[in-house]
């Protein structure tokens, strides 16, 4: 029961990352139906600027506002400067571009920073980890039935259900979000009541972009160092999640980052025979396939709706 | 007062020129009917006003030159179109998409939400359906909708891109009943494209006949019943 118990939070917290990449890749494929092979990059990016503010002796929840504020630059920045001039062309454009940008930010990083994990003592950090959010000492944890569970993880996850809230309240209840819904149902018609799609667009990918940076941070938090490959696994396990819960439906995606998280830890544990901490990826993937086989649209996903 | 006047205006797609100087007014308090066949350039004379298409010439809104405005813009100006084919937002509900509809507006929640009513009394199967998804509705449905979304921006000037496309004859007659209406007593401009020449002429303060992108005559419905060819030819009697 403990140990269960300690799985379930481990898996809360994972997928809670997760979730976060994930309602990056909905936010962005509501608007434009593209999937940002980029997504988990632009959030390394804005990991590393999370780093380099700690390296500069600002406290975390300053640098977490600043990568945030970065994240959502970077993805308005990409919008309007590489995805607008290809969207138009074709789909498989924007696929390409994405996977180029997913390339030169990850050598980015590298050069700008190091190919080590980051903070390391060995290129002169200043830090002795990687700044978590949330008390992460050894002996911050509370006991729950006799499971050890992490204040990390409890603060993760709440995080998360309260991002989820807000986003909620901006989709149902504010212009920006039903400008947002009414791009993503019908962009031609969106222009023809006057919205501006074009700002639009560009505000979902500095959305994206900004929720993902919070995933790379609380994610390096966890994982206590940021290095180059942080992001492939989450990116893999994201697009899971986004399918599983279904790719238009932001609830969906949270509600698929923490189910992956918890099957991923729950196989990696119980089945330590044949899937183990090292095919725990293949988790995801088998997640993905049996979802397009049984519902392709998710679980919350709208699968559409018209009445000629 | 003129509202809406083109001229010279050309338009089309790619290397194609569908609309050759086209020369259009819509006075104020007037409905303006646009007859042609398929293919006449009707629905691209709706883009080329609202800005969706590139467009060359003139038009120009109460005397503003919006020939280089962005459809958003244009929405803006008091131009509200309502697209063939309905175009509503069907993932969203019927209510959103009347929201949707006045999202230009900033005079303030309740004269928006009093507007809504309003729309709901004049279209109330539109009000028993205020919570469902639009693309669940019926067509009629959806082109009541999509009307009641365009006026909830509460336009000078409603485009109407044939608006009797797949609906019955019961229910097209419906339709411009409420335009008609509106027009009597709140004094909306309209321009209507239309193949349905017979309903739409008889609500028409003037008609333009429209021929491979050129207006070959106009005149009072009267006028343009008048004329045996284009009795014969739009009219069928």
């Amino acid at each position: 029961m403990e140990l269960f118990l300690q799985r379930l939070f481990d898996g809360l917290s994972q997928g809670s990352v997760y979730s976060l990449i994930a309602l990056g890749l909905v936010i962005i494929y509501r608007g434009t139906g593209h999937l940002n092979f980029a997504q988990g990059e632009m959030a390394l990016f804005c990991t590393y600027v999370v780093y380099q503010c700690g390296e500069w002796g600002l406290p975390i929840g300053v640098s977490v506002i600043i990568g945030m504020g970065v994240g959502f630059a970077l993805g308005a920045a990409t919008e309007v400067t590489l995805i607008r001039p290809v969207a138009k062309k074709s789909a498989f454009a924007v696929f390409i571009v994405t996977l180029g940008l997913f390339q030169f930010l990850n050598w980015l990083d590298g050069a700008i920073w190091s190919d080590q994990p980051l903070p390391n003592s060995g290129v002169g950090s200043n830090q002795q980890s990687f700044p978590s959010l949330f008390p992460n000492k050894p002996d911050d944890f509370i006991n729950v039935f006799g499971a050890a569970i992490k204040l990390q993880s409890i603060g993760v996850f709440l995080l998360v259900l309260v991002l989820f809230g807000l986003l909620y309240l901006l989709f149902n209840y504010t212009k920006l979000g039903l400008a947002m819904n009414a791009v993503a149902s019908n962009p031609e018609s969106a222009k023809l009541v006057g919205i501006r799609t074009n700002m639009v667009l560009m505000v979902s990918w500095g959305l994206a972009a900004a929720i993902g940076a919070l995933g790379g941070v609380v994610f390096a938090g966890i994982n206590s160092n940021v290095n180059l490959g942080l992001m492939f696994t989450v990116f893999i396990y994201a697009s899971a999640a986004a399918t599983l819960g279904g790719f238009d439906s932001p609830g969906g995606a949270v509600l698929g980052g923490l189910i992956i998280g918890v099957i991923e830890n729950m196989a990696a544990g119980y089945a330590e025979e044949w899937v183990g901490q090292e095919l725990k990826v293949g988790v995801a993937l088998v997640v993905i396939l049996v979802v397009l086989l049984v519902k392709p649209s998710g679980l919350f996903g709208t699968a559409k709706v018209e009445r000629v | 007062m003129t509202l809406l006047r083109t001229s010279g205006l050309r338009a089309g797609y790619g290397p194609v020129t569908v609309l050759h100087d086209l020369e259009l007014e819509v006075n104020e308090g007037e409905i303006v009917v646009i007859l042609g066949a398929n293919g006449a350039g009707k629905t691209t004379t709706m883009r080329a006003v609202s800005g969706t298409i590139g467009r060359q010439g003139t038009v120009e809104l109460n005397g503003t030159d919006i020939t280089k405005m962005s459809p958003d813009n244009i929405v803006r100006q008091g131009v509200a179109q309502v697209p063939q084919g309905r175009g509503t937002f069907p993932e969203l509900s019927v209510e959103d998409n009347l929201r949707a509809g006045a999202i230009t507006r900033r005079d303030g929640m309740s004269k928006i939400a009093a507007d809504m009513e309003r729309w709901y009394q004049q279209f109330p199967r539109l009000a028993e359906r205020r919570g469902q998804r639009a693309g669940s509705l019926s067509g009629g449905e959806q082109q009541m909708l999509a009307i009641a979304r365009a006026l909830m921006s509460r336009p000078k000037l409603l485009l109407c891109d044939e608006p009797s496309l797949g609906l019955a004859p019961l229910i097209t007659q419906e339709l411009f009943g409420v335009i008609e209406r509106l027009n009597k007593e709140e004094g909306l401009s309209v321009l209507l494209v239309e193949q349905n020449a017979n309903l739409a002429m008889h609500m028409a303060s003037r008609v333009y006949l429209l021929e491979t992108g050129r207006i070959v005559a106009q005149g009072s419905a009267a006028e343009l019943s008048a004329d045996d060819a284009i009795r014969k030819a739009y009219l069928g009697f």
